[in-house]
């Protein structure tokens, strides 16, 4: 297939800074087309060149990143048609989300795409911080320059925005588990000390959930959030690229020389050499073995394709089988009997629960001991441990190397004590937050008539 | 997106597969690759089909106006249906306000003089004329056309009267010759 | 061009992705054909037979496909019911199998779908195009369709269809009684006869010793207490059982036991029920007067022009412009001179018999009596008949009243 518009002779002459054909040629037929190939594929810019093949394996980052960017995606595409769709007013959203699930053709999947893919990017990207810690991956290895645990911070950041998105998401179909989670999830805001109150005003626009807060919610989670994300995404990747690429690439560099009296070439990770500064310097000798490295294009453009598109087609699947709950209107005079969080917020539910201290007359509200203090102290912790961390470069890049066992031994407890909060919070808390087994039925719901 | 994988893929000298079958092989793993960038595709087509309104919420285009011995002799402006009901005596009939231009609701303005012709063949009364606020267009109180950019005549709509409740009922769907009048024993 | 280094991925790779490929046909064959299942399509199809059974081809063909909606903005339903109740609006259809009945015609007269849309009456989801979410019977939609089978469930007997008058009274709740409402109408009966009102607030009145009853239909199900109540678990079922007694459900109740029958407890629990701040304009609520209050006094002298003497005039509409102060009809407007001396007023004032005037007039009343009020040569002949009679009234009254207030001054060219 050749597009004459496209695929112009090759002797035809252009001026310098020119480039004569409307996209990159994949076979470059004179070196100024090879050249050009270089300077304006994007793949080529996203990915280096050449990648260190350990770094592509399955089961090293389980590319849990990749997943995360592919879900961020799939959910603007899917939001897409969602926006014209919804109606962003407290008298028509609830409405025009039964319309979507009736009568829109394939709105119900859509809506289910969205809400799935949602849900499974805060899993991914959860997951992606595991993975991170566990390999200690914001460590810096041997090259020089390195800022892998500003990257991490940027990582803490994104999280954070994702959990918000897919909190400020969850108003939005003003149903009663829409109005009743956002008022426990804003009421633990209000519970910090002095600025609380004034905070969770700011947040919904007024002292109750009302049409401010609702398009408050729409615009943040339409336009602002999604916004901040993809420019820190942008930033995440860069960084990524910045640094080396993964950590573990720089064990390549670790291993023993070929030749270590001559003077080696060094290789300067730079955009074209225009950074400069704090570009990371590695031994070519290693990375450009050609046993230890692949070509990024096809190998690692095609990996990732795979990730995207089998995280695409299992996104597409479980939005087919599984039905979007939409409850009742929101009715600010009926709490449902339980009241849920969102689930990513359920084990700070069960803290809270627990977490109310009375010493003689003097009471702190839980929503303040663990909704606020204990979250907020463990992430100050999680954002500062990259220079908390004292354990040797050699320890970057690996799963649960020797001299990193203890803090990971503590990090899994902490993953291992929210992750049993929110099992038990979704599945074990029934009506008036008893405690239920899964064998035990909760008692009826009753109706009106 | 897995075009970009096909063209890479050419090139890669273990790509191929020396065995047996291995250009069958190979043909099968492109269909795959094609077919799931065809199914991205249609997902992405199917999701724009969601845009495509399978309900209505518009007004309905038969609407009941009210009794017939409500309306007044001469004219009367209906804002909801944009509509001009005549009344002369026991005959009815109705012109849009919808100007013929560019859908720009036109106004009537009382003539000094009441002006006699022939409409449809028959002898009317015409008390009236149209302007229309927007470019200017003008329409004889039949609604034919004086000056201004407007295309066409302002359309003439079906008249009846309702079997249960003796309502006038306009079917704004349905245009209707200049010699249409509506008479109400 | 740089050589590039040997890969062994493609081999693994490569049929990686094509399975995946593979696999995302699968989802998109899937999600399109998930969103193909509807059970409206088989009963449309059944319909158009049905009606090309009974009526032929033509009018088969006629049958609307597709999603079907009524949309009142006024209440914000869209009503999608006859999506698969096609046959409702038909004739021929009265004792088909339901959902393709006839809907009794009567009731639909004084309430046109595109007025009041479908769920109002029969409850139920009018969002939903399928059939149990349509009806109400899913998770988190309070409002069933209001079924015999529902009344069933509840061993109302011979009153299992009467529950679709709770959503009767919502509107017609300021009405004594409502024709076809019967269980309700016995409940408003009950309520007078037992005195509620003696301890409950009712539509703002009433006493204070039980809680006020005038919002009650909107109180949350999770806000009553089920524990002394056996059997299904309903806001429902918790007024039919504490209205036969009170004392079983709430210990320490002081309202009495009034041994009300089961049906009588039924009824008064569709009432109490019904009992909800209603969401609409007043359009919808019957027995709300919208029109300006006349006070007896007005509506007295209203009705006395009406059927007095005067009568004639008003009915004709001359009372709009002129008094017939001799006949008791006084003129809003007051424009025209009184008419009691019209037989002599139009020699004065035109130089001609009455009789001439009214069957040529000139100036405004020329305009009226082809205009306005158009009366034809027999019509002409009544209407001097009365003005004579009018004036004689006015004469006998005059020589009768010289003592008294004259009613009307009288001076020519007035």
């Amino acid at each position: 297939m050749k597009l004459p518009f496209i695929h112009r002779a090759p002797d035809e002459a252009s001026a310098p800074g020119v480039h004569p054909t409307p996209f990159w040629s994949l076979r470059p037929r004179t070196d100024r087309e090879s050249g050009d190939a270089v300077v304006s594929n994007f793949m080529l810019h996203w990915f280096p060149a050449k990648v260190y093949k350990p770094s592509l394996d399955w089961n090293y980052s389980f590319w849990l990143g990749t997943m995360s960017a592919a879900l961020f995606l799939l959910l603007i595409v899917s939001g897409l048609p969602l926006l014209f769709l919804y109606v962003p007013s407290v008298e028509r959203a609830y409405q025009s989300v039964k319309d979507i699930e009736y009568v829109v053709t394939f709105g119900w999947w859509i809506r289910a795409v969205h809400r799935i893919g949602a849900h499974l990017m805060v899993v991914a990207v959860v997951l992606h911080l595991v993975r991170v810690f566990l390999t200690g991956a914001y460590k810096n290895g041997v090259g020089a320059g390195q800022q892998r645990e500003w990257n991490w911070v940027i990582g803490v950041v994104m999280l954070l925005l994702t959990l918000f998105l897919s909190f400020t998401g969850y108003l939005l179909p003003w149903d009663q588990l829409a109005y009743w989670a956002v008022t426990v999830g804003t009421n633990i805001a209000s519970s910090v000390p002095f600025v609380g109150p004034e905070v969770r005003e700011l947040m919904i626009g007024g002292r109750t959930i009302e049409q401010a807060t609702l398009i408050r919610f729409y615009v943040l989670h339409c336009i602002m959030l999604p916004g901040a994300l993809g420019v820190l995404f942008a930033y995440h990747m860069w960084r990524v690229r910045k640094d080396g690429g993964l950590a573990r690439a720089d064990r390549a560099a670790v291993l023993p020389a070929a030749r270590t009296t001559a003077p080696v070439a060094s290789k300067t990770y730079t955009l074209l050499g225009v950074a400069r500064g704090t570009a990371p310097t590695v031994r070519t000798s290693s990375l450009d073995a050609p046993d230890l490295t692949v070509n990024a294009v096809p190998d690692l453009a095609r990996r990732a394709m795979i990730v995207v598109l089998a995280t695409f087609a299992i996104v597409s699947l479980m939005a087919s089988g599984i039905p979007s709950p939409l409850e009742e209107p929101a009715n600010a005079l009926v709490t449902p009997n339980p009241a849920k969080a969102p689930w990513y917020f359920l084990w700070l539910q069960e803290i809270v629960t627990d977490t109310t201290i009375r010493i003689g007359s003097f009471t702190i509200n839980g929503a303040f001991i663990g909704g606020v203090v204990l979250p907020g102290l463990l992430l100050t912790v999680m954002t500062a441990w990259p220079w908390l961390d004292r354990s040797p470069a050699s320890a970057a890049g690996r799963w649960f190397p020797s001299d990193r066992r203890r803090q990971n031994q503590v990090f899994l407890l902490i993953v291992i004590v929210v992750l049993v909060f929110t099992v038990i919070g979704m599945f074990l808390r029934g009506p008036y937050w008893n405690l239920y087994w899964p064998w035990e039925s909760w008692p009826d719901i009753p109706g009106r008539i | 997106m897995s075009d970009h994988g096909h063209d890479v893929s050419k090139d890669s000298p273990s790509g191929v597969s020396p065995q047996d079958g291995g250009a069958r092989r190979q043909f099968l793993i492109r269909l795959g690759i094609g077919a799931g960038g065809v199914a991205i595709g249609a997902q992405s087509v199917a999701s724009l089909r969601s845009l495509v309104p399978n309900v209505s919420y518009d007004a309905p285009t038969t609407v009941k106006l009210g009794n017939p011995v409500d309306f007044p002799d001469g004219l009367k402006f209906l804002p909801d249906e944009r509509l001009f009901v005549f009344r002369t005596g026991k005959t009815f009939h109705a012109i849009s306000a919808v100007c013929t231009h560019l859908g720009c609701t036109v106004r009537a303005e009382a003539l000094s003089q009441v002006q006699e012709t022939q409409v449809g063949g028959q002898a009317m009364r015409l008390t009236h004329r149209f302007n229309c606020p927007c470019h200017g267009s003008r329409y004889n109180g039949d609604g034919t056309t004086i000056s201004g950019p407007a295309p066409k005549a302002l359309a003439w709509y079906h008249l009846s009267v309702a079997t249960d409740d003796g309502q006038l009922v306009v079917d704004l769907a349905h245009e209707v010759e200049h010699d249409f009048r509506l008479t109400i024993a | 061009m740089e050589k590039r280094t040997s890969s062994p991925y493609p081999s693994i790779d490569r049929p990686v992705l094509a399975a995946i490929g593979v696999v995302l046909v699968g989802a998109t064959a899937f999600f399109a054909y998930s969103d193909r299942q509807h059970d409206y399509k088989w009963y449309q199809a059944e319909f158009r037979s049905q009606v090309a059974e009974k009526f032929g081809d033509e009018k088969a063909a006629g049958v609307r496909a597709g999603v079907q909606q009524v949309w009142i903005p006024g209440l914000q339903r869209a009503d999608r019911c006859t999506t698969c109740h096609q046959a409702v609006a038909w004739k021929g259809f009265e004792d088909a199998e339901e959902p393709l009945r006839t809907h009794p015609p009567e009731i639909l007269k004084a309430h046109p779908p595109e007025r009041f849309g479908c769920t109002s009456c029969h409850g139920g989801q009018g969002w939903a195009i399928d059939t149990a979410a349509a009806h109400g019977e899913v998770a988190h939609w309070e409002e069933p369709l209001l079924s015999a089978s529902l009344g069933d469930a509840y061993t109302m007997g011979t009153n299992k269809g009467a529950l679709i008058q709770m959503n009767c009274n919502v509107c017609h709740r300021y009405e004594r009684e409502t024709p076809g409402a019967g269980m309700i109408n016995r409940a408003k009966a009950l309520v007078e006869e037992k005195g509620c009102r003696a301890c409950h607030v009712i539509n703002g009145r009433g006493g204070t010793i039980g809680p006020d009853l005038t919002a009650v239909g909107e109180k949350a199900p999770e806000q009553y207490d089920y524990g002394r109540l056996s059997g299904q678990q309903t806001a429902f079922a918790w007024h039919v059982a504490h209205l036969k007694d009170p004392r079983a459900l709430v210990q320490d109740s002081v309202m009495p036991n009034f041994h009300l029958s089961t049906t009588d407890a039924q009824a008064l629990s569709m009432l109490v029920l019904s009992w909800r701040p209603a969401r609409m304009s007043a359009d919808f609520i019957a027995g709300v007067p919208r029109a300006d209050v006349q006070t007896a006094e007005q509506k007295r002298a209203e009705d006395e022009m009406k059927t007095g003497p005067g009568a004639w005039f008003v009915q004709t509409g001359c009372f709009v412009c002129h008094s017939i102060a001799a006949l008791g009809v006084k003129s809003p407007a007051q424009i025209g001179p009184d008419l009691s001396t019209a037989v002599d007023d139009t020699q004065k004032r035109f130089g001609m018999t009455v009789d001439d005037f009214i069957m040529n007039p000139t100036g405004t009343m020329s305009v009226v009596l082809t205009r306005q009020i158009v009366l034809d040569t027999e019509q002409r002949k009544v209407a001097i008949q009365k003005l004579r009679e009018a004036f004689a009234e006015h004469q006998k009254q005059q020589a009768a009243g010289a003592a008294g207030p004259a009613v009307v001054s009288h001076q020519p060219g007035s």
